[in-house]
């Protein structure tokens, strides 16, 4: 799968989890620039993106994105063969 | 007096800028009642560092800590829908007994009394109902008494006659305890509840976040019933969905909680139940959000 594909499901994931079929992510979007996403729907997001894709994050890999390109980037490196 | 809220909000800003903010949006419509009790507390610990050759650097070093802490456990606890641990032995052995963990875990804890709100609330209505709860009586009994603040509020409340016991399993929750207070008015046991044996009834027992702690809350309970008076009152409160590292019993709702008292053979006299973010009771059901519950309870009859 891409990162364009990856970046695309992330995105159905962030409208699902928040509620919100406003939501466009691009790799630039950080917290600050969607509504909702705090620290509270932070670990929300992720656990359903470990779900989604079947993967697993540390702590220390949850709380180190600075934006939506890493955590894209961190997805496809886990789930590339 | 030092606006001590504001300044450990200015300093918590400045390594951690979001996490003041939302905490500062949480606190901005309390009332007086909360900064003088909030800055009275803090000056009393202010006074305790310096007694340590601290600041209150320090505790803000502790609180950020221990926020990591609880990050780490909550992500856990939403991967697996279950707190990290489940044995008492094992938390005896990695917090309790443990002075580096114990000690920014309790320091911590200290600060979160006065910048979380739902701790706020979970204190006003404490002070707002023990005086007509403990009536007439002479002994009160605190078991887990942590960073001694609900002692030291029943102590400005109850009369000066009144007989104070502490209880605490952790000999550095006691240290910060007798330090805080700074009082020859408590006598402070450091004991496991289900060691401490004594031949008092007492008429009023405060046990606040305690439940969580151990195994089989439902003993826990049954052991309070041993210490109260036939006629006494108890103020419990324990979280829901609140992982922590040292929390090794999870309750998923307050109806489990209302259960368990039952069970132990208590009535709910009155209940208070706080969600510990700004959300809708629906949406804390969905994140599985920490809630905060209280209760003044009595033995059925």
């Amino acid at each position: 799968m891409d990162t364009n594909e990856v970046l695309k499901q992330v995105n159905d994931i962030f409208i699902d989890t928040l509620d919100n079929d406003e939501i466009k992510l691009n790799r630039d979007t950080t917290a600050n620039d969607v509504e909702n996403w705090d620290s509270l729907t932070h670990i929300q997001l992720v656990v359903a993106i470990e779900r989604h894709f079947h993967i697993r994050f540390t702590s220390k890999e949850i709380q180190s994105w600075a934006n939506v390109g890493e955590m894209v980037e961190s997805i496809s490196k886990k789930i590339s063969p | 007096m030092i606006n001590y809220i504001e300044l450990l909000l200015n300093k918590i800003s400045a390594k951690n800028q979001k996490h003041a903010t939302k905490l500062r949006e949480n606190l901005k419509h309390l009332s007086d009642d909360y900064f003088h009790l909030g800055n009275s507390f803090y000056e009393k610990y202010e006074k305790y560092l310096h007694s340590q050759k601290l600041t209150l650097d320090f505790g803000v070093e502790c609180y950020l800590r221990m926020s990591e802490d609880m990050v780490e456990e909550r992500i856990k606890f939403i991967q697996n829908g279950k707190y990290s641990n489940t044995s008492f032995a094992e938390v005896d052995k990695t917090v309790y007994s443990n002075p580096g963990v114990m000690t920014y875990h309790m320091h911590g804890l200290v600060l979160g009394q006065f910048l979380w709100f739902e701790q706020w609330e979970r204190i006003k209505f404490f002070v707002d109902n023990l005086q007509h709860y403990f009536r007439n009586g002479r002994k009160y009994l605190e078991i887990g008494g942590g960073h001694g603040l609900y002692i030291n509020e029943a102590m400005k409340l109850l009369p000066d006659t009144t007989q104070f016991d502490l209880v605490d399993i952790s000999e550095s929750s006691l240290t910060l305890a007798r330090g805080i207070l700074n009082t020859n008015r408590v006598n402070f046991h450091l004991k496991n509840i289900f060691d401490f044996t004594n031949d008092d009834e007492y008429d009023f027992v405060t046990i606040g976040e305690v439940l969580e702690h151990v195994e089989e809350p439902l003993r826990l309970l049954k052991q309070i019933r041993n210490h109260l008076s036939a006629n006494g009152f108890c103020y419990l409160t324990t979280p829901i969905n609140a992982p922590m590292i040292d929390h090794i019993y999870l309750f998923n709702d307050e109806q489990e909680i209302r259960n368990l008292l039952t069970e132990a053979g208590f009535e709910i006299v009155k209940e208070k139940i706080v969600i510990s973010e700004k959300i809708s009771s629906a949406k804390a059901v969905r994140y599985k959000v920490p809630v905060m519950y209280a209760a003044f309870i009595e033995t059925i009859k």
